[in-house]
């Protein structure tokens, strides 16, 4: 880029030379060294493409109930208990019905599904996991609670319901239930 | 072949759509740049999100209060973190703080640890009190024992914050 200090040093002598008639004469074929503005934008770019974190959280909302000491009767037919071992096995049975383990996600969706299109907006989801259950796990299963929900609604409206009343809650494990699912 | 032993003499390039795309894409990646805060400077630990596939909806950027629950690097203990997003909130929340004599608490404490489930519970009234309008957010790793966020829950649920987000991660890739 010589023409840049050529440029840069023609200026310089008319400055000298003849003051007043500067505005006069047109530059021509002036060139301006960019080289060191487009290495430190390159320098800059390239910062903050590396800090930049492009995967945003996303959240899961969650509605509890205040605490009140509100009893309220269910009949066990239309509860659905999945329980949750500290070792990640997770247990499902229908009201008094004796747990029986689910082994993949996908047998999980398919008694979410079939047990709320079954009863029909009537079943009641109970989720109970034991303290030393891993939190991801949980997650996990809320996560197939709530993406069952299309299947759900699809179901229903072929059995000729249009409305969905969703139920579910959150229990914590006690130790009844948990010597339920102990030896299993 | 006589055409590549040229020497191409006073060779210029136009640089100028080079430069025109650099400095938009400068430009974008200087805007959208997000700086850590102060609690996050002051955190210990890393994180790792649950995933899940159905979550669609974003953290608030404002108005929130994050309930951190961290396995800490260096002493591996668990415990929960409260922190404030809003920075007048930060300020504030650790002067209610200070005046309840919370141990360790400074002025400049942005990030409080909590290994006790009543101060956590006051951390979060305080907090409510704060800022009425701040929605809770629980941002837990998922191989903590799910214990840590039945406490936590439980002590929102007691200063009646029934509402929150569980911070999650989006899955990559099929089930």
């Amino acid at each position: 880029m010589a023409g840049g200090g050529e440029a840069l040093g023609g200026g310089g002598k008319q400055r000298r030379g003849k003051a007043g008639k500067r505005k006069g004469k047109k530059r021509v074929g002036f060139r301006l060294d960019m080289t060191p503005l487009v290495d430190i934008t390159f320098l800059l770019l390239t910062f903050f493409m590396l800090t930049t974190s492009m995967i945003t959280p996303q959240t899961m909302e969650m509605n509890v109930p205040p605490e009140l000491e509100i009893e309220i009767e269910v009949k066990q037919s239309e509860l659905l208990i999945l329980r949750v071992r500290d070792d990640g096995k997770i247990f499902y049975n229908m009201g008094l019905d004796a747990p029986e383990q689910i082994k993949s996600k996908k047998d999980l969706r398919k008694i979410i599904v079939d047990q709320n299109v079954d009863l029909k907006n009537r079943c009641i989801v109970t989720l109970k996991a034991s303290g030393d259950a891993p939190y991801g796990l949980v997650v996990e299963i809320l996560d197939e609670l709530n993406s069952a929900e299309p299947d759900i609604i699809e179901g229903l409206k072929r059995a000729g319901i249009n409305e969905r009343k969703r139920k579910f809650t959150v229990a914590p494990l006690s130790e009844k239930d948990a010597e339920e699912i102990k030896g299993l | 072949m006589s055409k590549i032993k040229k020497k191409r003499l006073g060779f210029v390039l136009d640089m100028t759509p080079l430069v025109d795309i650099t400095f938009l894409l400068l430009t974008f990646f200087m805007f959208t740049a997000k700086f850590r805060n102060e609690s996050e400077s002051e955190q210990k630990f890393t994180i790792k999100r649950p995933q899940t596939q159905s979550d669609t909806a974003k953290l608030p950027e404002k108005d929130l209060v994050m309930i951190k629950i961290g396995i800490d690097s260096v002493s591996k203990d668990t415990a929960w973190y409260l922190s404030m997003v809003n920075e007048q909130d930060v300020a504030k929340l650790a002067n209610e703080m200070l005046a309840l004599k919370y141990p360790g608490a400074k002025e400049t404490t942005a990030l409080f640890k909590f290994t006790d489930t009543t101060w956590l519970g006051t951390a979060i009234e305080r907090a409510r009190i704060v800022n009425p309008r701040a929605q809770f957010a629980v941002d837990a790793d998922r191989r903590i024992r799910y214990k840590w966020i039945e406490v936590a829950v439980n002590e929102m649920r007691k200063k009646r914050a029934t509402t929150f987000h569980f911070v999650t991660e989006k899955k990559t890739g099929g089930m």
